[in-house]
């Protein structure tokens, strides 16, 4: 039963990231990927002949590499890498006003409440569309203290000494085999430098946008804090639904010098037919600090484990996760976490609800080797299952040598139940409230953690998601 | 139409098995009656299939609310329209506190786009809370979660204060109950008691009945009413036990 | 030693023992049937691929020690030997018993049966095999889910024949174990011990399995199975003692369970010896009100390595299981654990629980736990939990306050550990057996 509320409440939501403009690009590299493809995106940005090798390099691990599909979902092997156009812009760099963005870009991410949002609380914006950012701007008192915030082109450009020796050094090529596609067709994205001692106030946000079918969005994300600096950063990402299978493949790498502090937030929206593929992970010196707070309630299929390397002495790693898998939709997250010096610690919350005959899959990997001593790690997950086709997997794996360290793992599956729903019922609340109110109890303690802003639309989202699944 | 909660010929079964035979009785306004009957006579049953729980398929018969007939109404619905059934094992709804529920309850019968009071939801529902001696700590608390049984039953009462609905069921809403928590619940079914309510109060044992005195007792057997009198009915079945009544009914 | 090829045009590998299957001593009478079985099983075996690490069920796993060609099938012993060896399982059992078998390299040396219940069908599985054919054609090795160990189960099935096969009809009820020790020994030798238990209708049956090492240092191979059937409302109790020469005994352990309606299987794995051991346990609930409790309790130390792989199947509606593994570890000892909780597709109102426990006594210990839930049903509660850790100061300071000294503190508390995993198990006569076990190998970390 759906009362008109609910149904309006969910035509609102379809509406909000399904709107798609005329393709209209300067720059096509066409279907399929061969060492072609790559000359053409690095002749277009210019790039130096070191880059243009490491991509040449990639394309070739990226073409050894088997598909993950042993321990991963088969619906992998329904992305055709011919089918997909790895490189689209029109052709203009990134502007710091909004006054210079092409109409139905800027008309894209005014749609989207982007200028709103970095009027109201935000430090920088990048808004990327499809291959390339469109507008890129951060304060002036930032600039002034030495924040560098570009894209990634850029960033290698100007201020190579800066940012190459980092450059793949957290998430090398061959991680995976996603990395690897990465690394060969990499395109937009963002570079970020804190210099020391700087504590960023404000976040600073990147937006990402897939406007066009048959298309691979390959942002490359890098940020280098210093020592006793901090930075929150938060990307946001949506994309029209198409028919046919979008392609969004990224890696963020992120390094924290000692005592810095790095918050990643990320509210990934995809629509349905996105295949979101995306390695992340950090790298923590001395007593640094990496977040990651990660919440997926688009896409098709996503398979995304942020993690954090601690590599020196209380160094700090933690990952914050809500997954949502609707109808079709298969959410496969988790984290990493490897201990590489003593008195690291790690924490990971995750909790996952599968609505309808969606799917959410949690994998984590903890590792504690030898010789180190006082690591701590602390895994929660909690998966909630909706309806009776819902499914929920949980895969941990926790390595732990010596008798220094402690670990816990906790993990359950519940259920909002047939009982419990008659009784919120009969107590006047419609299905979809019911609906609603259980899942937001369910992962209201980790919403907390979003800034302010987030927390309101992740409440939203959820509950449309909610009232649309009963009925 | 009469204003009453008025059950006619009421048939009902789950999975197959038909549990209410015909069952039909009225509860005006302004009363409260009692409904006695051994185990598996069909008291549950009949609470669930007037709350309009899905287990349940109504064959035959009707029930209204006043002039709403009940059977066309989704199970929200009938709450809002008024009805309210305090149940005899309370859910548990983990993560959902106490006044986050009973204020989406309350929002969900206003109009639509109008916002409830919060500064006056609170002052009422503690006011509530203190009449029914429960600590204010309890808003907090997922609802019935981790309650014991004289909590969830309490908790009950003070929704049903907080919905004030024109007729309720309490089904067996003593059980589990000590002395002093029966006594308690008792009283704030009695200040609820007006000339605009009505009270169906299903229960195995007649000890309610001293601390909530019903106008009228009906007696439920194989899914009907048998027998129907005045309070000293409740004390007379205590006494002999149902065999009594059972015992009188003539062979069709 | 008998060898018998079952046919000389057989597949086979090139090399080692492997180039026949090791059956031995076999009655001349065997059916039909299960000869057909055996050689299709090691045609499997033949083909089957070696386990590598990239297969997720071996994740993690120390594959060094899958060397099959390196094996030979156990010798008989000789007369005085197996007059020793007899003498010493007597000497060292449970109190109580209901029957008592010893086996040594595949061949059955001794059984008493003091207090089987009528009815009850309790035979060494050769004997059997020609006794009741058509029942044990019913139940024998006609398993074939595993947890990575196809090959182990394919070489168990085309050789074994030592063991004892338990058949108690409707009703019938043992108040008493069965012990069955099986001794393994002589360098490079392999044996095959299968314990299958079937409970009929609200039957009862305890069986306990005892795997010792004849001699020390010597490289040996146990691949064992126990396939355990209990119908409606019957009740299972298995429970495997490992107690292997620490150093050289390798030991693989295949465990099934199939659990009828309202029936009850409770399985412990108790690994004190060995230089390497892999336990599988597929437990399915194939009915409703089926229940299943597997519990292990593990002491590792050296450069002992143990791989325990579980699955808890749950394939009807009201279905209930429950696991408790705990490790202690000590050295350069290191664990494996691997569970899977299942709820198969309209397994309703299912209640499973898994907890794996790891006890770090040293500093280059390793223990890795992968607890997994795959649910795909509604009306579920599913938990499950792992920590590692250390003895904690305060527990050892309370201790100490009370005047025990700080080295039979930590003692106290790792035995304490194990002792709640052991103490699951019915029957006290084998829980002191078991404890007795664990402290004799406490004695001799030190």
């Amino acid at each position: 039963m759906t009362d008109s509320a609910t149904l309006e409440a969910v035509l609102v939501d379809q509406d909000e990231g399904n709107f798609s403009y005329p393709e209209d690009y300067a720059h096509d590299a066409g279907y399929g990927l061969t060492e072609k493809t790559l000359d053409y995106i690095s002749d277009i940005k210019g790039e130096a002949e070191w880059i243009r090798d490491f991509r040449k390099r990639a394309l070739k691990v990226f073409e050894e590499k088997p598909m993950p599909t042993h321990w991963a979902s088969a619906d992998l092997d329904n992305i055709v890498f011919d089918q997909i156009r790895y490189y689209l812009a029109k052709g203009q760099r990134p502007t710091r006003s909004w006054d210079e963005v092409p109409d139905d870009v800027k008309e894209t991410f005014e749609r989207l409440g982007i200028p709103e949002k970095e009027r109201k609380f935000l430090a920088g914006v990048e808004a990327q569309f499809d291959s390339e950012a469109a507008y890129s701007n951060v304060k002036e008192e930032l600039t002034k203290q030495g924040v560098i915030f570009v894209n990634s082109i850029e960033g290698l450009r100007e201020h190579p000494e800066i940012f190459r020796p980092w450059f793949g050094k957290v998430i090398p090529t061959g991680d995976n085999k996603f990395s690897a596609l990465n690394s060969a067709v990499f395109s937009g994205g963002s570079f970020i430098y804190v210099p020391p001692g700087v504590k960023v106030k404000y976040p600073l946000q990147a937006y990402f946008r897939i406007n066009a079918e048959n298309f691979g969005q390959f942002e490359r994300t890098l940020i280098l804090v210093d020592e006793g600096a901090e930075v929150t950063y938060m990307e946001g990402c949506t994309a029209p639904k198409f028919e046919t299978a979008t392609l969004h493949s990224a890696v963020v790498e992120l390094v924290a010098m000692k005592d810095a502090k790095i918050q990643y937030i990320t509210v990934q929206n995809w629509s349905n037919n996105v295949f979101n593929l995306v390695t992340k992970r950090g790298l923590a010196h001395e007593n640094a600090e990496i977040r990651w707070i990660d919440c997926n309630i688009g896409s098709r299929l996503t398979m995304k484990y942020p993690g954090v390397i601690m590599k020196g002495r209380r160094a700090r790693g933690e990952v914050i996760s809500i997954a949502l898998a609707n109808n079709g939709q298969h959410q496969d997250t988790g984290a990493k976490m490897i201990h590489a010096a003593d008195e690291t610690t790690s924490n990971i919350v995750a909790k996952s609800i599968s609505v309808g005959t969606g799917r959410s899959t949690y994998r984590g990997l903890v590792h504690i080797p030898k010789h180190l001593k006082g690591c701590k790690n602390n895994t929660e997950c909690d998966a909630l299952l909706i309806n009776a086709a819902s499914r929920n997997d949980t895969y941990p794996a926790i390595t732990v040598r010596g008798n220094q360290h402690a670990t816990q793992h906790e993990a359950s599956v519940s259920q909002v139940s047939e009982e419990q729903i008659f009784y919120m019922k009969q107590r006047g609340l419609s299905e979809g409230e019911a609906m609603s109110l259980s899942v937001n109890g369910f992962v209201n303690d980790l919403v907390r953690e979003f800034p302010m802003e987030y927390s309101v639309e992740l409440k939203r989202l959820i509950d449309m998601e909610m009232e649309g699944s009963v009925g | 139409m009469s204003q009453s909660l008025r059950i006619e010929n009421l048939h009902a079964s789950v999975d197959g098995h038909e549990i209410l035979k015909g069952l039909t009785l009225e509860v005006p306004k302004g009363q409260v009656h009692a409904i006695m009957g051994p185990n598996g006579s069909g008291k549950s049953t009949l609470s669930k299939v007037i709350a309009g729980h899905e287990d349940y398929v109504v064959t035959e018969g009707s029930v209204f609310l006043d002039e709403i007939n009940l059977l066309d109404l989704g199970i929200d619905e009938r709450s809002r329209a008024g009805f309210f059934l305090a149940f005899q094992y309370p859910h548990e709804i983990p993560g959902v506190s106490n006044a986050n529920f009973l204020r989406a309850a309350r929002q969900a019968r206003l109009p639509k786009g109008e916002e409830i009071d919060a500064v006056a939801f609170y002052r009422e529902m503690y006011a509530k809370m203190d009449e029914l001696g429960m600590d204010r700590k309890f808003t907090a608390r997922s609802v019935n979660e981790g309650f014991s049984g004289g909590e969830k039953k309490r908790n009950e009462i003070l929704q049903m204060m907080m919905l004030e609905p024109t007729y309720a069921i309490l089904d067996e809403t003593d059980s589990g109950l000590d002395i002093d928590a029966l006594r308690i619940v008792a009283e704030g079914v009695n200040a609820m008691r007006s000339p605009e309510r009505g009270f169906l109060i299903i229960t195995h044992y007649q000890r309610l009945l001293d601390y909530i005195v019903p106008d009228v007792v009906h007696v439920l057997y194989d899914g009907r009413i048998i027998k129907t009198g005045d309070k000293e009915l409740a004390l007379e079945l205590e006494e002999k036990g149902y065999d009594w009544v059972t015992k009188d009914l003539v062979p069709a | 030693m008998v060898l018998t090829p079952p046919d000389e045009t057989t597949s086979r590998p090139a090399n080692g023992w492997c180039a026949a299957p090791p059956v031995t001593d076999e009655p001349a009478d065997l059916p039909a049937w299960y000869r057909e079985l055996r050689e299709s099983a090691w045609e499997r075996f033949a083909t089957l691929p070696t386990p590598t690490r990239t297969n997720q069920a071996w994740r993690f796993a120390d594959l060094k020690h899958l060397r099959f060609e390196e094996y030979a099938p156990a010798a008989e012993v000789s007369a005085s030997l197996a007059a020793s060896l007899v003498g010493r399982a007597v000497g060292e059992r449970p109190a109580g018993f209901a029957a008592h078998f010893v086996f040594a390299n595949n061949r059955l040396l001794h059984a008493e049966t003091p207090a089987l219940p009528t009815g009850a069908t309790c035979l060494p599985i050769a004997e059997a095999l020609v006794r009741h054919p058509e029942l044990v054609r019913a139940y024998f090795l006609r398993r074939d889910d595993v947890l990575g160990g196809e090959k182990f189960a394919a070489l168990h099935a085309a050789a074994t024949l030592s063991g004892v096969f338990l058949h108690f009809p409707k009703g019938c009820v043992a108040e008493l174990p069965v012990i069955i020790h099986h001794f393994i020994g002589g360098e490079g030798s392999i044996a095959f011990p299968h314990s299958l238990v079937v409970a009929e209708d609200e039957a009862s049956v305890s069986v306990f399995d005892l795997f010792e090492s004849i001699g020390a240092n010597e490289d040996t191979l146990l691949v064992g199975m126990a396939d355990l059937h209990a119908h409606r409302g019957g009740r299972i109790q298995y429970a495997g003692l490992q107690d292997l020469s620490d150093t050289g005994a390798k030991h693989v352990q295949l465990q099934h369970t199939r659990a009828g309606r309202d029936a009850s299987v409770k399985v412990g794995f108790i690994n004190l010896g060995a230089e390497w051991i892999r336990n599988e346990s597929v437990n399915r609930m194939i009915e409703s009100g089926a229940d299943c409790q597997i519990f292990s309790a593990n002491l590792a130390n050296a450069n002992q390595e143990y791989d325990q792989r579980t699955l808890q199947s749950h394939e009807a509606q009201h279905t209930t299981s429950d696991l408790l593994f705990k490790n202690a570890l000590y050295d350069r000892s290191r664990t494996i654990f691997s569970g899977l909780i299942q709820v198969q597709p309209g397994s309703h109102h299912t209640d499973s629980y898994q907890t794996c426990r790891n006890l770090l006594g040293s500093d280059e210990a390793e223990a890795t736990s992968m607890p997994g839930l795959e649910i795909d049903a509604n009306q579920v509660k599913c938990s499950h939990g792992s920590t590692s850790g250390t003895i904690s100061d305060e527990e050892i300071f309370y201790l100490r306050a009370r005047g025990i000294p700080a080295e039979d503190a930590r003692k106290m508390i790792s035995l304490g550990f194990l002792h709640g995993a052991i103490e699951k198990l019915d029957g006290d006569d084998l829980q002191d057996f078991l404890f007795a076990r664990v402290e004799r190998k406490f004695a001799a970390i030190g």
